[in-house]
């Protein structure tokens, strides 16, 4: 039998597998364990959630109550209107990021330019700066200028997410990519827009699709824009989830969980979808596997 | 072999062609065009970010009306303040332990991963979960855990309804061990996918040698996955001296100021006590703290991945 | 179809210099060859021609025209990549009818668009393969694919760089035999680089021999055989390489030091000076018979005979000096004498350097030095 190619470290099985299989298996109990609780909880009546722990008669109500007024009531949030808004202050930002972070991660990733470095680590370093730092400013411009509590303000402030991410993992992508496949349709008599079109950009789709998906999480998992730059009317999920917690003095420790679940849903969804890509996006392109 | 003439193109032979020359300068400018957009959503976020800067050598405060000049007060002020100092030991233990904690294990569950028992291989599919979850989503879910009389944690581990996960003494560490439970993953899949692109030919050299497993792993394992590590410390220790999430919604930063993180503290002076200049210096020290922390993580690992490079020949 | 004429021609990637002015004239439908190791900037003569260096200058006229500042689309040339530059999501058919669609290269309805594709595939023996994508080519089949991408279309110029380096031998020297015939090949002037010898041989007008950013010398096939400019030309051209003997000059004749080779070489050469002989290996021929005095003759025993199939390659001692030759003759065995000639024409003289320059073919020594010789 044709054994397996092994990759360094790794070996067949040994007494000492079993014990590394169970060191493992109790990572996973406390990894997965409070996505567990999470869906248990949300599952829960009212009755239930103090009552019990892992035996109880589930129920559907909770989604129900968190997406109705029922819940609009408790939070002073509409839940499905914050899911509107983070759709589309994510699906916006992403897109914003794209159309500008594409031509920006060609540049750097094909020409060695002047100034290109300089470019791409300040872009970097808004990945890495404290929010605060810009938040304040941003709060007292947006109120002149009437962004405060609004999708287009979002928009904006999002791209400190989305843009480090989605031009530096590109950048990586068209690194790759051989410049010779673009000069051979620029001898084939095409420009370099249209040699660009039909060449350059087919070949990074799955780097664009992976860093856009990566991007929409992320966007879609920031807390701390928000929290500060909205008000009631175009809060996103992340805030109208913590808006459970507090509800009117009563713990409603159910509908948070209902909550967190549907805001946790759609990241969960396009992480395992992208796995393949996951590394290369998260170490911003910095991790090539 | 056939040397037939091709068929001509419809129109005469060779189209006629007017080459327009392009001017030098205008080729050299054709990466910068490029960037502009990039560039003026650059400006865009740079311009509140010098202004925050700025706010800091200002009495910029909601209670003040017309905010002047007063050069380094701030500092002095904030400096000189025991609760500023409490917030910067804070961030340090959480910076500090959440990455090491987080790199160790990290490092172990890949190394377990790479091993690809049938156990690893169905657990690396969902490993990434936790990462992925928003971190203020996971400090909701861990809050309704760490609940003393409701909560699940106390009552699966025994510990009765008045053990207080985020009480004085162990709010930290309960914070940190959310921090753990998020991003130990990140760690993970990054060196997991670095051990994986390594090249085998060293190792099957060394096992004809009869080289241990420990050697191996000391002499060219870590050696070569060391890049790969860094780049994962960097993103960590980085991102967790501006941690706010979900220590914000598990603690906010009480109680007291154990868990008073320095993005807390600011967003304490900025937000709840509308004293932006206060604020924005909090802000502007942390921001020193990882401007000066990135260029000497990032000097070590160019030192890093040359080295490994060198290794692999 | 048109000319191309380069002069001065230097190209730079940023502080290294890759071309120190290039100056290069072909006619209307010359096949011109650039030959050169790699490194000697083969590839980057072709691309400034075809204006994908950014680090170029130097004047570059294609049919007459000036093409300073003119963009690769408009320069009219077609160029086929060493690295082939197959467009991966496209199959060979339509990689073949990239420049026939782009609207830069004549009009072409779809059925001429075919008919020109089957003839050039045909012509290629890649007509069965329209359907697959680059990825399920081998080298040689994706190679030939980039080479049809260049055939399929009218050019003012041919770009072919290493265009069969990927073939395996037998298909090489088959392609190589049936590119000279191509009628669109001869038919429009051709820049083709590579590092064989022997493709240049046989394929070229003329040959260019590029060293490290130069042209060192440009002639035709004979020229370029007969008469190396210096030893990196004598030594770049031929297998096994010329044979190179340092050798002194004393009174119009040189002798190598143990006084195994001994000729003239003209008067010119002042004495004392040291000069290298060269001689192909081919250019040595075994004699049984009494050696003729009208050829060099060099004597000597076997040390090494190694037997490639139709020729057998032999390692010489000739007083103490290592000389190959290159022989039908199987009889010969390691430990024989043996007896070389070698034409007079055949032997080549180089100064003193590296690369040294030729001087010139040597010459019969007078018996007066041949005696000083045998002392």
């Amino acid at each position: 039998m044709a054994a397996k190619e092994l990759t360094p470290g790794q070996r067949r099985f040994s007494p000492a597998s079993l014990g590394a299989d169970l060191v493992l298996l109790g990572w996973f109990v406390f990894s997965l364990f409070p996505l567990v609780w999470m869906v248990l909880l949300a599952l829960k009546t009212n009755a239930d959630q103090i009552t019990t722990f892992f035996a109880f008669t589930p129920t559907l109500k909770n989604f129900g109550i968190v997406l109705s007024d029922e819940g609009t009531r408790l939070t002073s949030v509409n839940f499905t209107d914050a899911l509107f808004n983070s759709v589309i202050n994510c699906v916006g930002a992403v897109l914003v990021s794209l159309v500008i972070g594409i031509p920006a991660a060609y540049a750097a990733g094909r020409w060695q330019y002047r100034g290109s470095n300089d470019v791409m680590f300040t872009i970097l370093s808004f990945r890495f700066a404290p929010e605060l730092m810009v938040i304040v400013p941003l709060f007292v411009i947006y109120n002149q200028l009437g962004l405060f509590d609004t999708n287009v303000g979002m928009i904006w402030v999002l791209q400190l997410v989305t843009m480090p991410l989605i031009v530096w993992i590109l950048r990586s992508y068209f690194q790759d990519l051989p410049a010779e496949l673009e000069q051979a349709a620029l001898l084939d008599g095409y420009t370099r827009r249209r040699a660009f079109m039909m060449v350059a950009l087919p070949l990074v789709r799955p780097g664009i699709a992976a860093s856009a998906l990566l991007a929409f999480v992320f966007a879609w998992n920031n807390y701390v824009f928000p929290l500060i730059l909205t008000g009631s009317r175009h809060t996103p999920v992340t805030v109208a989830v913590t808006r459970f917690l507090g509800g009117g003095g009563q713990a409603y420790y159910n509908l948070t969980a209902a909550a967190a679940l549907i805001a946790a849903l759609p990241p969960l969804i396009v992480a395992l979808s992208i796995q393949r890509y996951l590394v290369r996006g998260l170490s911003f392109g910095a991790v090539k596997a | 072999m056939t040397t037939t003439a091709p068929p001509r193109p419809s129109g005469t032979g060779t189209p006629p062609r007017a080459p327009r020359p392009v001017p030098g300068w205008r080729r050299g400018l054709r990466p910068y065009l490029l960037s502009i957009p990039a560039v003026l959503i650059i400006v865009g976020i740079l311009y509140p970010f010098v202004l925050g800067a700025y706010y800091a050598f200002l009495n910029y405060a909601a209670v003040v009306p017309r905010p002047v000049f007063v050069g380094l007060t701030n500092f002095v002020e904030v400096l000189s303040d025991p609760v500023f100092w409490a917030s910067v030991r804070v961030t340090a233990i959480y910076a500090v332990t959440a990455t090491v904690v987080e790199t160790v294990l990290g490092v172990g569950i890949a190394l377990l991963l790479n091993r690809s028992s049938l156990v690893g291989r169905i657990f690396e599919r969902v490993l990434i979960l936790p990462l992925m979850i928003a971190p203020v989503i996971a400090g909701v879910i861990w809050g309704l855990m760490f609940n003393p009389q409701f909560g699940v944690l106390n009552h699966v581990l025994g510990l009765g309804s008045t053990f207080d996960w985020l009480g004085e003494g162990r709010a930290l560490w309960s914070v940190v061990l959310v921090d753990v439970w998020i991003f130990t993953p990140f760690v993970a899949i990054l060196v997991l996918a670095g051990i994986r692109s390594l090249p085998k030919e060293p190792f099957e050299a060394s096992a004809v040698d009869g080289a241990s497993w420990f050697y191996m792993f000391r002499r060219l394992m870590l050696p070569m996955m060391w890049p790969y590590i860094l780049v994962a410390v960097i993103f960590r220790f980085m991102d967790s001296l501006k941690v706010f999430d979900h220590v914000y919604v598990l603690t906010a930063g009480g109680p007291g100021d154990a868990t008073r993180t320095l993005q807390i503290g600011a967003y304490q002076n900025s937000i709840v006590n509308l004293n932006y200049s206060q604020g924005s210096t909090y802000m502007f020290l942390l921001w020193a703290i990882v401007f000066l922390t990135a260029r000497y993580l990032v000097s070590v690992l160019g030192k890093a991945q040359r080295r490994a490079a060198g290794s692999e020949e | 179809m048109g000319s191309l004429a380069i002069r001065g021609l230097t190209a730079r990637y940023g502080k290294t210099v890759a071309l120190h002015g290039i100056d290069l004239e072909l006619t209307d439908r010359e096949f011109f060859v650039v030959l050169g190791p790699s490194g000697a900037g083969k590839t980057t003569t072709l691309k400034s021609v075809a204006g994908l260096v950014d680090g170029a200058a130097g004047e570059v006229r294609i049919a007459g025209r000036d093409m300073t500042g003119v963009e690769p689309y408009d320069r009219g040339v077609a160029m086929a990549f060493e690295s082939y530059a197959l467009y991966p999501q496209r199959t060979v058919e339509q990689n073949l009818a990239s420049p026939l669609r782009s609207g830069r290269n004549g009009t072409w309805t779809p059925a001429q668009q075919a008919e020109r594709i089957r003839q050039v595939t045909t012509t290629l023996g890649i007509d069965h393969l329209l359907g697959r994508y680059p990825r399920e080519l081998s080298n040689g089949q994706r190679q030939r694919t980039a080479l049809g991408r260049v055939l399929v279309r009218p050019a003012e110029v041919y770009l072919l760089d290493e265009p069969l380096s990927h073939l395996d031998a037998k298909l090489r020297a088959a392609m190589r035999a049936e590119l000279k015939q191509l009628g669109d090949l001869s038919g429009t002037t051709t820049l083709y680089v590579t590092h064989d010898y022997q493709e240049a041989l046989a394929l070229g007008d003329r040959i260019g021999v590029l060293r490290e950013g130069r042209l060192v010398q440009v002639g035709t096939p004979t020229q370029v055989w007969t008469e190396p400019v210096d030893t990196f030309v004598a030594r770049t051209i031929g297998q096994p390489e010329m044979n190179l003997l340092d050798a002194v000059v004393d009174g119009g004749a040189a002798r190598t030091p143990g006084g195994g080779v001994v000729l003239g070489v003209g008067p010119e050469v002042p004495a004392g000076d040291a000069v290298r002989l060269g001689i192909r290996p081919r250019d040595l021929e075994i004699v049984d018979r009494q050696a003729p005095d009208d050829r060099l003759v060099l004597r000597g025993r076997v040390v090494l005979a190694e037997r490639l199939g139709r020729s057998v390659e032999l390692s010489i001692d000739v007083a103490g000096v290592q000389v190959i030759a290159v022989t039908a003759d199987h009889r010969t065995r390691e430990g024989d004498s043996v007896t070389l000639v070698a034409e007079w024409a055949n032997v080549h003289v180089f100064g003193a350097g590296e690369p040294a320059p030729r001087l010139g073919a040597a010459c019969r020594p007078e018996p007066a030095q041949l005696a000083g010789g045998a002392r």
